[in-house]
């Protein structure tokens, strides 16, 4: 189709094309070009031969010599006035950037990580559907600023380094060795008892929980087999009245709660794209959202009503009894003593006024179904107090780094194990942690916001976002995901309605192959695939796709680039690994550390599933 | 001859109240529905009797004999040439039935020139002005639509009448330049009008390329006058009324005989016994039946596909009693439809052909399954509902998109409804993709043994020199 002036200077040195017949001694102007966002497909099925074709820049204002046809490319024998191509060069941060960058090291800052450019001509009023096969994997790929510019660090007046600690959160941590069941639920040193019969409770307060199992999975019983994993969560407890994301919490270090289940009739809650099978072949061990490798598992296996498991009302019933079981060993931890407490770790909410202030907006899931998340419990991922995402109506909802940190998601993700966040997760956000840590700009807060089923409803939240982020007065911005598919929607729309507002988006979700983004935006220049999986596939091993430090350190990396102005390379056409590993070892030269890379599914034994259905 | 049936709408607006009782004598040029809203008087065009009036229609049964006088129109005496266009109930007769009354209701010399959009118009300079000091009378003699030739021939045999009309539209819109838009193969009608226009130098021609669509409103604006109208601007943006050239000769009989717009000229053509050649018809009552036409210039050559009301591209399908109106050009019957056995077809939607309706009409004629419907990135919906305008007319914006959808959803055979340019350009990838392409047109163009539209070979500019 015939582009306009705007997109012309976008695509300055893309190829120029006639989109139609046009006749000798006319002068080229945008609406005889072809978009070049579709020569990829057309240079694939032999209908486009780029051999000696000028770009748009070139061409534009060019006298036509002869009459060519629809997709002709533009050579030099058929113009009269072609200018001579400009350089691509990559744009230095503008001068005048200077003095108020000079504060801040981040004109230093490596341009890394990938970006999947998937460029929509105006974006207004068109409806794109971009064929996934076109796009390959939505992958990565990187611009490497010749030489990052030397910060002036001298420059910084010393009010404007200081930074402003807001609030506090801290964790004691209580270790657990053995867990074991008796006649009362308690916590001796470093047993941890629970109650015989509980399973009555935990089947007697919700309708539709119709049988229920705990098990205690010690390392040597890894090797069981166990339904699809619901959900992974931390032990926690707040001490006397403090509320998430400040004041005091208790955690047990060394045992998680897990939550597996299945129907009545046997099928998995989150059948297509579910866990089950043998735990060591299922979890990616260490995933912010997973058990690490020797963690004791109290480990829950709910049955519930037939066909209720992928109705809403299924799994908020399996969470909501499961919920019990860690209420009462919460009521336990409070009692605890202090001498017990094996290690004190206190969480800072720092401000840096004279920094980049970054927002972080997490996508959580909002459609209904299985797909929903319990926001803001009394009790660090409980039940109690929360309100359901989708009853909120999927809309902002504005939390402290802190709280994030503390367990204000209870998360009740099921399809698509690999890539979805368990409620651990949020407990460990690497993201929220990077963001926090990092000294070169200023997190203002986190953002959730739904993924709601109908499209209507995904355009009010987004818009939503857009308003909230504007009036954050955000230099730059985050948009994290998980899952993908249906929420890329959203993803997608998130991410347009901040850039939009001109502030520079870093997007981040599992894309890779079988997660390729169905729809795009011009925004999207900025993105980072949280994909591990050897094949860029979703594996359905727990966690395996989700957010890691390393994907959060190159997140970090490209807003700052993208805050600097500096350009940031267009994504490859398909998805190719070793543009992660570039940007990570660009990362690694510009900030002198090593960054560590988490394994993937390889490292785990090869499950029979993954054998008949992956690799 | 059959029962005529006048049917109350018959232009743009509100349908028209009946004035006349069942059982009442008419005459050619009787009063017999005035406009509830925006609309044009309706006049019986026969002598007869009514014979039944029912929500949408008038029915007159005519007498045998049938005079050629006709009740003058009532307006006083000193009625102003505008009254007298309105009072005769003129409409567009190339096909839109815009109320001409209602059109020529504008000063021209006080009408400012509207905002040109420099997106479609980057050529244009700055500083453009129109080469006019008031205003500029555009007559559509382009007879666009392909296989017509009631328009040419009406130069040819009126060329006073025209020259008449188009004076008259000047007079009432304060207009000080005509310009008639008339494709460069019509050379006698050139060169008629080249004669008789070496006394009218207000009157000049302008030669058109034989593409589609050139009548285009917009078109002929941009073809004449070299500017670029938005699809929501009329043609007073570019100071300028642009009228069909029947509707001149109409407005002329109006005001030199008091004639009221009672009948209609049009061309009959295609699957016709004794050939294909155009069967035109001057002067035909409005309300005559489609198969008492098609009987007039021979009868239906089985076998056919459909009859088509209008031209192959804005036409419809219609029916042998259905009763041709103040805006019926053609009458073409087609020929049969391929099979497509159900093979996945789409359908590209342009504002220049048929619309979505029209276009499943056809695919479902052909028996092909729409699997896909795309509409040229150029063809604007100004509101919800109405009809698709193009953005530059005759001009493409590329379709490798559309076609690429089509593969996307599985398509064996597409049916364009496009342009000259567009069909073009669909060809340029659309066989190289494995799409077979029809065009909405083929079964029209195949019966009036015109070119099938798909790859162009002529240009779209033509010298203005009359080098023949």
């Amino acid at each position: 189709m015939s582009i306009t002036a705007e997109t012309a200077k976008a695509h300055a040195h893309d190829p120029a094309v006639l989109c139609c017949r046009a006749e000798a001694g006319i002068t080229i102007e945008p609406a005889n070009l072809e978009d070049p966002a579709i020569f990829d497909d057309l240079v694939d099925s032999g209908l486009l031969n780029l051999d000696g074709c000028l770009t748009i820049e070139e061409v534009l204002g060019a006298k036509l010599t002869k009459t060519c046809d629809s997709l002709a490319p533009l050579t030099a024998d058929v113009l009269d006035g072609a200018k001579a191509p400009s350089t691509p060069a990559v744009e230095e941060a503008p001068a005048e950037e200077a003095p108020t960058v000079a504060a801040a090291p981040v004109a230093a800052a490596p341009a890394a990580g990938g970006i999947l450019k998937i460029h929509i001509g105006e974006g207004k009023d068109i409806d794109l559907q971009i064929p996934v096969g076109a796009l390959g994997g939505g992958a990565a790929a990187v611009e490497v600023p010749a030489a990052a510019a030397p910060a002036a660090g001298a420059a910084v007046p010393e009010a404007e380094a200081e930074e402003k600690v807001v609030r506090s959160l801290t964790r004691k941590h209580f270790n657990i060795t053995e867990v074991k069941r008796g006649p009362e639920t308690k916590i001796e040193g470093t047993v941890l008892t629970i109650r015989e019969g509980i399973e009555a409770d935990v089947i007697a307060d919700q309708e539709l929980v119709k049988d229920f199992h705990l098990e205690i999975i010690t390392p040597d019983k890894y090797h069981t087999y166990s339904e699809t994993i619901m959900d992974v969560q931390p032990i926690a407890t707040k001490e006397g009245d403090s509320e998430i994301g400040e004041g005091v919490t208790r955690v047990l270090d060394g045992v998680v709660m897990m939550l597996t289940g299945v129907d009545e009739g046997g099928v998995q809650i989150g059948e297509f794209g579910s866990s089950e099978g043998y735990l060591d072949e299922n979890i990616m061990w260490g995933r912010p959202g997973c058990p690490d490798k020797g963690e004791i598992f109290i480990k829950g296996n709910i049955v519930v009503q037939e066909k209720t498991n992928m109705e809403r009302r299924g799994p908020m019933a399996a969470h909501t009894a499961f919920d019990i079981i860690t209420q009462e060993i919460r009521e336990v931890m409070k009692k605890l003593d202090d001498s017990l407490v094996v290690e004190t770790q206190e969480l800072k909410q720092v401000r840096r006024p004279h920094k980049k202030k970054v927002v972080i907006v997490k996508e959580i899931m909002g459609q209904g179904a299985m797909h929903d998340n319990f926001i803001l419990p009394v009790e660090p991922v409980g039940v109690l107090g929360a309100r359901a995402n989708v009853d909120l109506g999927n809309v902002p909802v504005c939390v402290s780094p802190l709280e994030v940190l503390d367990g204000c998601i209870h998360a009740l993700t099921c399809i698509g194990p690999a890539s979805k966040e368990m409620s651990r997760h949020y407990w460990r956000e690497p993201l929220v942690l990077e963001a926090l840590h990092d000294e070169e700009v200023d997190l203002c807060g986190v953002v959730f916001v739904g993924s709601p089923q109908i499209n209507a409803e995904k355009f009010y939240v987004s818009r939503r976002v857009g308003h909230t982020v504007e009036m954050m007065d955000a230099d730059g911005a985050f948009v994290t995901t998980e899952g993908f598919g249906n929420n890329h929607i959203d993803f997608a729309s998130h991410i347009e309605q901040i850039g939009m507002r001109g502030i520079p988006v870093v997007g981040m979700s599992y894309c890779a192959v079988q997660g390729a983004l169905v729809v795009g935006n011009k925004y999207m220049q900025y993105m980072v695939d949280n994909n591990k999986s050897e094949s860029g596939i979703e594996n359905e091993v727990l966690g395996c796709n989700t957010l890691c430090p390393e994907d959060a350190v190159r997140a970090l990396a490209m807003l700052k680039t993208a805050m600097a102005g500096e350009e940031v390379k267009a994504a490859e056409k398909k998805w190719n690994p070793n543009v992660k590993s570039t940007n990570v070892e660009l990362i690694e030269g510009a900030y002198g550390k090593k960054v560590e890379l988490v394994e993937n599914e390889q490292s785990l034994p090869m499950s029979q599933k993954r054998k008949e259905k992956y690799d | 001859m059959g029962n005529v049936q006048i049917l109350l709408r018959q232009h743009v607006g509100a349908p028209c109240a009946p004035c006349i009782e069942v059982g009442a004598e008419v005459k050619k040029g009787t009063l017999i529905a005035t406009p509830t809203g925006l609309g044009a008087n309706i006049f019986a065009s026969v002598y007869g009797k009514v014979a039944e009036i029912t929500d949408d229609r008038i029915i007159i049964e005519p007498a045998a004999e049938q005079p050629d006088e006709f009740v003058p129109i009532d307006v006083p005496e000193d009625a102003s040439k505008l009254d007298m266009v309105k009072a005769a109930g003129v409409v567009g007769l190339g096909g839109a039935g815009f109320p001409t009354g209602i059109k020529l209701g504008i000063n021209l010399a006080e009408q400012e020139m509207g905002e040109l959009d420099p997106e479609i118009n980057p050529e244009l300079p700055k500083d453009f002005k129109l080469d006019c000091e008031k205003g500029y009378i555009l007559i559509n003699a382009a007879e666009c639509e392909p296989g017509l030739a009631h328009n040419i021939k009406q130069i040819e045999d009126e060329c006073d009448k025209v020259i008449r009309g188009i004076k008259y539209s000047m007079e009432i819109t304060n207009a000080d330049k005509a310009i008639i838009a008339i494709k460069k193969k019509n050379q006698g009608a050139i060169k008629i009008l080249q004669k008789a226009l070496e006394s009218e130098p207000a009157i000049k021609m302008h030669l058109m390329p034989d593409i589609y669509p050139m009548g285009e409103e917009r078109a002929v604006v941009r073809e004449c006058l070299g500017v670029n109208l938005t699809t929501t601007q009329l043609p007073s943006a570019a100071k300028s009324v642009v009228i069909n050239l029947e509707t001149a000769c109409k407005i002329a009989e109006a005001i030199d005989d008091k004639k009221p717009c009672i009948s209609k000229n049009l061309t009959v053509r295609g699957r016709i016994k004794g050939g294909n050649e155009a069967h035109v018809f001057m002067d035909v009552p409005v309300g005559t039946s489609v198969g008492d036409l098609i009987e007039r210039a021979g009868g239906i050559e089985e076998p056919f596909g459909e009859i088509i009301m209008g031209g192959a591209f804005t036409g419809k399908a219609t029916e042998p009693d259905a009763p041709i109106t103040k805006t019926t050009g053609g009458i073409i019957v087609t020929v049969e439809f391929p099979d497509l056995h159900g093979a996945n077809t789409g359908i590209l939607v342009c504002a220049c052909g048929g619309n979505e309706e029209r276009m499943r009409d056809i695919a479902a004629k052909m028996n092909g399954k729409v699997v896909s419907v795309c509409k040229c990135k150029q063809a604007i919906e100004n509101k919800p509902g109405a009809p698709l305008k193009c953005l530059r007319p005759g001009n493409c914006p590329g379709q490798v998109k559309n076609n690429m959808q089509f593969k996307k959803d599985k398509c064996e055979y597409i049916i364009i409804g496009n342009c000259s340019d567009c069909s073009n350009t669909v060809m340029a990838s659309g066989p190289k993709m494995g799409l077979k392409v029809f065009h909405q047109t083929d079964h029209a163009m195949r019966a009036v043994g015109h070119a099938l539209y798909r790859t162009l070979k002529v240009s779209k500019q033509v010298s203005q020199d009359i080098d023949f």
